[in-house]
């Protein structure tokens, strides 16, 4: 009786559109014409077959694995370097809180000024070094790379603050055993504290999948998912799918493909620890 | 640099090849530490900067680093030319009813997940998890539709509506660990003393987690008032259009008004200015335990 009234709101604003939009992505949906055509399986066929989506596969298979692979080890490390007694860590932890709580399309804009050709700073300051400028936002390949700089300058601040909390609760013994072994940095680093963080960095691992695969804010205010295409993620094509071509059974397909993608990522993500511990047992 | 070198000689290290290399590689850290600092303030302090300067200053070739004046027209312009207080207002009361709605309704279930055996309880807790993890789009699609259908679209109503499911999930998990974090002796005792579930919630157990309900109505709050995609399918004028959306009103077809457009995502970011401030310590707490648990 107590959970209630929350799971009726729950059930009916989220549960049942999800729903809804299922049996969307197995029809012809049209919301203004009367008559929805079932198509079975044809939305999620044809998105393999269309060159747009493909694309928007491509973006997001590059743009999820640079940004979490830039943001785990940059975030690592980091927090490893600045962990410790240092003078200014408070100051600097209270304003790594500030970037991962800021509106993703306050960022976008911003990035979007930043990398400006004309008035941006970016270019002003190769412009000055007497550099060759760079294409930033309408060149497509580094358009991409742009959308990434904003994503990782967003969420790193994020993974450092985790890890900091992760090293601060290590066990201190093995480490001093380890530096009176005469271990080198490095090797502690492989063979303890990695160890011992890997429940961290298995939650950060698991954000920062889901999160990429429901990015959509950052891109849609630096680029519209141009040039021409090229920073298109997959929300992005389900959003252009659904209100600029009106399909709307092919916007529901579009979005519950990302869904099963980040949904396999994850069980792999656990599947296969659990998988080889049980081999080995 | 003192207190390294004491903890080594505590451990009792052979220190002295070591300590020439201390001095250096505690600079180098040092070095990280600022140049991250630098790194995360500085696309900040320049949206500060673009949004006090003139329009001819904002369009000088080259750019000028240090503005050459400092004005408030954007600022300004932004309330007379962008009719900002309109956004301004929507996004202030739909994130505030947010937190409300979902804080009243997430307590209570929080509460029934952590301690009462409900049958079911693990599905609804497998599914808040899978909640988590929708693509935003996957929800604002259908969403389109069903409140097409009622005539709600554009409605301050619908946003609240779709903003409270939403963020109910990350909420409910998040009060329920504060909850399961409290000893179960005091509850007992208060419905030995004949006190019903709802009065152990509201007057005994709200108190206890006050920090963790703190924490969550925080996030709420951020993470709606930050809200992009939800209020760029579901409104379509000034009746509902929120800050963040009244964004993309600055990019018009001469281009994209930079002046005015700093100046509002200034705006957007005094809250989390001040949540960062005052309520570091529950923000913090709200995302770690968020991100442990959830």
């Amino acid at each position: 009786m107590l959970a209630g009234p929350a799971l009726i709101v729950m059930i009916a604003v989220f549960v049942y559109p999800l729903g809804y939009s299922f049996v969307m992505s197995f029809f012809q949906w049209d919301l203004s014409a009367g008559s929805n055509d079932f198509l079975g399986l044809a939305n999620y066929t044809d998105a393999f077959g269309s060159p747009e989506f493909l694309q928007s596969l491509r973006n997001q298979v590059i743009f999820s694995t640079a940004s979490l692979m830039t943001e785990v080890v940059a975030g690592m490390g980091i927090a490893l370097l600045i962990n410790g007694k240092m003078r200014g860590l408070r100051l600097a932890r209270t304003l790594l809180l500030i970037p991962p709580m800021i509106a993703p399309a306050v960022i976008g804009l911003n990035f979007r000024w930043l990398f400006n050709e004309q008035y941006g700073l970016f270019d002003a300051a190769l412009r000055d070094l007497h550099l060759p400028v760079i294409p930033w936002l309408s060149d497509p390949d580094w358009a991409l790379v742009s959308v990434i700089i904003a994503d990782v300058w967003q969420n790193t601040p994020l993974l450092v603050l985790l890890f900091l909390a992760g090293l601060q609760s290590l066990p201190q013994e093995p480490l001093e055993a380890a530096s009176v072994d005469g271990a080198s940095a490095w090797r502690t680093f492989w063979s303890i504290i990695l160890p011992l963080l890997r429940p961290v960095v298995l939650i950060a691992l698991m954000l920062r999948i889901i999160d990429t695969f429901r990015t959509f804010d950052i891109v849609w205010l630096m680029t519209q998912g141009g040039p021409g295409g090229a920073t298109t993620l997959i929300t992005v094509e389900a959003y252009l799918l659904a209100f600029q071509g009106v399909d709307f059974g092919h916007a529901a397909a579009v979005s519950y493909i990302a869904l099963a993608m980040s949904l396999v990522l994850l069980s792999a993500l656990y599947g296969v620890p659990w998988l080889m511990a049980r081999r080995r047992r | 640099m003192s207190d390294q070198a004491l903890r080594r000689a505590e451990v009792g290290i052979a220190f002295r090849a070591r300590r020439r290399r201390v001095p250096l590689a505690l600079m180098a850290r040092y070095a990280v530490l600022v140049g991250t600092i630098i790194i995360t303030v500085f696309p900040l302090v320049w949206l500060l900067i673009t949004s006090v300067r003139s329009s001819a200053d904002l369009f000088a070739v080259p750019v000028h680093i240090i503005p050459t004046s400092i004005t408030a027209k954007q600022y300004i312009s932004v309330f007379s030319q962008y009719s900002l207080s309109s956004y301004l207002w929507n996004t202030v009361i739909v994130s505030l009813t947010t937190v409300v709605s979902v804080t009243v309704l997430a307590l209570p279930c929080a509460y029934a997940l952590a301690r009462l055996r409900l049958p079911g309880g693990r599905v609804v807790l497998f599914l808040l998890l899978i909640m988590r993890m929708i693509p935003v789009v996957a929800l604002a699609i259908p969403l389109f539709a069903v409140f097409s259908s009622f005539g709600m679209l554009d409605t301050l109503g619908a946003l609240i509506l779709t903003h409270t499911a939403a963020k109910m999930p990350v909420a409910t998990w998040l009060l329920m660990g504060f909850i399961q974090d409290l000893p179960k002796e005091v509850e007992e005792s208060a419905e030995v003393d004949g006190a019903g579930t709802l009065r152990t919630l509201v007057q005994i157990v709200s108190p206890m987690i006050a920090p963790g309900i703190g924490a969550s109505a925080v996030i709420t709050f951020l993470f709606t008032w930050n809200d992009f995609l939800i209020a760029l399918t579901l409104t379509s004028s000034k009746n509902a259009e929120t800050l963040p959306v009244g964004l993309t009103n600055f990019v018009t077809q001469y281009g994209i008004d930079w002046g005015p457009m700093a100046a509002a995502g200034v705006m957007m970011i005094v809250p989390v200015l001040i949540f960062v401030w005052f309520a570091q310590g529950l923000l913090v707490k709200g995302l770690v335990t968020g991100a442990v648990r959830g």
